[in-house]
């Protein structure tokens, strides 16, 4: 479904992920493991069409999509959903879910109903429908941007570190909303610290360094990798 | 400025109706703000915001320097078709001060319906708020920039066109407005249609009281004593929400 062929990202000289090669198939959760710099956000700043690339390729159902705008890129089913959430501060829960529906603004029962969908899914947003979003607590916050990302009816969601910041029991429920959401069709590739959750979710993973993919696998085969572990896991 | 001189020309020039003059106007400010957009802010928008306002003084300057060599220097009177003086209950008013107060009314409704209920108007919001997010949602940032300067430069020309009849025409007209607008921003509260108009009520009612009971000689000075006054005490503003950064 979504192929990184070697792909390159630059600041100015610096490269901050060099010659990355990953895949994502329909229906799975892969998740990126990673110390903080190792390059996760601009892997997924790049995919997204935020960032530009400087080598490489990025396909998504076979269409190359790295010369895109960021609009196209969510109008073909790619949502981002940022580390720093990027919510509308000063708008209601409401508009920022309205707004999230922006690419399918013309079908209004649509609209409708993947509102729906999010309130069934995420309950206090709809007690807290008409407080602005900055407002929201963190965890709050987190489960606004993923509603608004699962507004736009993506076929693969990014999702850059949804735990962080997160009181260790609503990252659990975080943890248990992204299956959810999986299990309901939507491809998730999630970026992480918090490895132990997220392996546990996850069919598959890569292991980020500098910059660099250092070691892939299965959830269970990175689990048992005593280097993840040591690295990761701390057991 | 730019819409008044715009506007006159056409009316002098072209002998084009006022009202048509206004409309060619509209047009080609807000052109020219697109242009502007493209030229001038779209490679700063990763810069610190302090730039854009420099760039946009910047803009200012030169945009009055262009306009008096292009049309000199000196007060220009604009005419008007609606100068018919019109008396209600003991009152006397021209046609165009009503004109005025009716399209700014019309023309602020318009606006903050357009930016409260269409997704052309959300998006505006939405990119004022937080462009990456804007773009994450699937917002074609680049068009809506653009349509949000050209918005902008129309109003801008209808009000410059509006009020320069009753005021006169040159290159530095827009100098207090803009001081004006500056303290109404401060009063209401950046991007806030309703603060907008508070703000604006407030300081429309300390000149005409000051006006009054001080002297009509020092009402544009009110302004600035709010400014320096607010700026002092309340930095921030005064109706300015929380911002959680
Ligand atoms: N806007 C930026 N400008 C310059 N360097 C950046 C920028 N964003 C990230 N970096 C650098 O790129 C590297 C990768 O960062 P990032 O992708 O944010 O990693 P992660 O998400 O895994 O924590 C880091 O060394 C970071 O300092
Ligand atoms: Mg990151």
């Amino acid at each position: 479904m979504l192929k990184l062929d070697n792909v390159t990202v630059k600041y100015g000289k610096y490269a901050a992920i060099r010659d990355v090669s990953l895949t994502v198939e329909k229906g799975e959760i892969v998740v990126l493991l990673g110390a903080n710099g190792a390059g996760k956000t601009t892997t997924f700043r790049t995919i997204s069409g935020l960032n530009q690339l400087a080598g490489g390729k990025i396909i998504f159902e076979d269409l190359e999509i790295h010369r895109k705008s960021p609009n196209k890129i969510v109008e073909m089913g790619i949502v981002h959903c940022a580390e720093d959430r990027k919510l509308f501060p000063q708008m209601s829960v409401q508009e920022n879910l309205n707004l999230g529906g922006y690419v399918h603004r013309k079908n209004k029962q649509q609209i409708k109903n993947s509102m729906k969908e999010v309130y069934d899914l995420f309950p206090i947003l709809y007690e807290k429908r008409d407080d602005p979003a900055g407002s929201l607590s963190g965890g709050q916050q987190q489960m606004l941007a993923i509603g608004r990302a699962l507004m736009a009816k993506p076929k693969l969601m990014l999702l850059d570190e949804p735990s962080i910041g997160l009181a260790p029991l609503i990252v659990e429920q975080m943890f248990e909303s992204i299956q959810q959401i999986n299990k309901e069709g939507t491809t998730i590739l999630l970026a992480e610290q918090n490895a132990n959750a997220a392996l546990s979710i996850a069919n598959r993973g890569y292991v980020y360094e500098n910059g660099k993919i250092v070691v892939q696998g299965s959830s269970q085969e990175l689990f048992e990798n005593e280097e993840v572990r040591k690295a990761y896991i701390g057991a | 400025m730019l819409g008044a001189y715009i506007t006159l020309t056409m009316m002098t020039a072209l002998g084009v109706h006022y009202v048509i003059s206004i409309i060619v106007s509209i047009f080609v400010v807000g052109v020219v703000s697109v242009l502007l957009e493209r030229l001038v802010f779209f490679p700063l928008r990763e810069a610190p915001p302090i730039q854009d306002k420099v760039a946009a003084i910047g803009i200012l300057l030169f945009l009055e320097a262009l306009a008096q060599l292009i049309w000199g220097p000196h007060y220009l009177q604009m005419s008007t078709p609606f100068n018919q003086v019109i008396a209600i209950g003991g009152l006397t008013i021209t046609l165009q001060r009503i004109i005025i107060v009716i399209t700014a009314v019309t023309v602020m409704i318009l606006l903050w319906l357009f930016l409260k209920k269409t997704y052309m108007g959300a998006s505006i919001m939405a990119m004022a708020q937080n462009r990456d997010g804007a773009s994450l949602v699937g917002i074609n940032t680049n068009k809506v920039a653009m349509i949000t300067f050209f918005i902008a430069g129309g109003l801008a020309a209808i009000g410059a066109s509006l009020t320069s009849p009753i005021n006169l025409v040159f290159p530095g007209m827009g100098h207090l407005v803009i001081l004006k607008a500056f303290v109404i921003i401060i009063l209401g509260g950046m991007g806030s249609v309703p603060g907008a108009i508070l703000g604006g009520y407030i300081l429309g009612f300390t000149e005409a009281i000051g006006a009054t009971y001080i002297s009509n000689d020092y009402k544009d000075i009110i302004a600035f004593v709010l400014l320096v006054i607010i700026l002092t005490f309340k930095p921030q503003g005064i109706f300015a929400r929380e911002e959680s950064k």
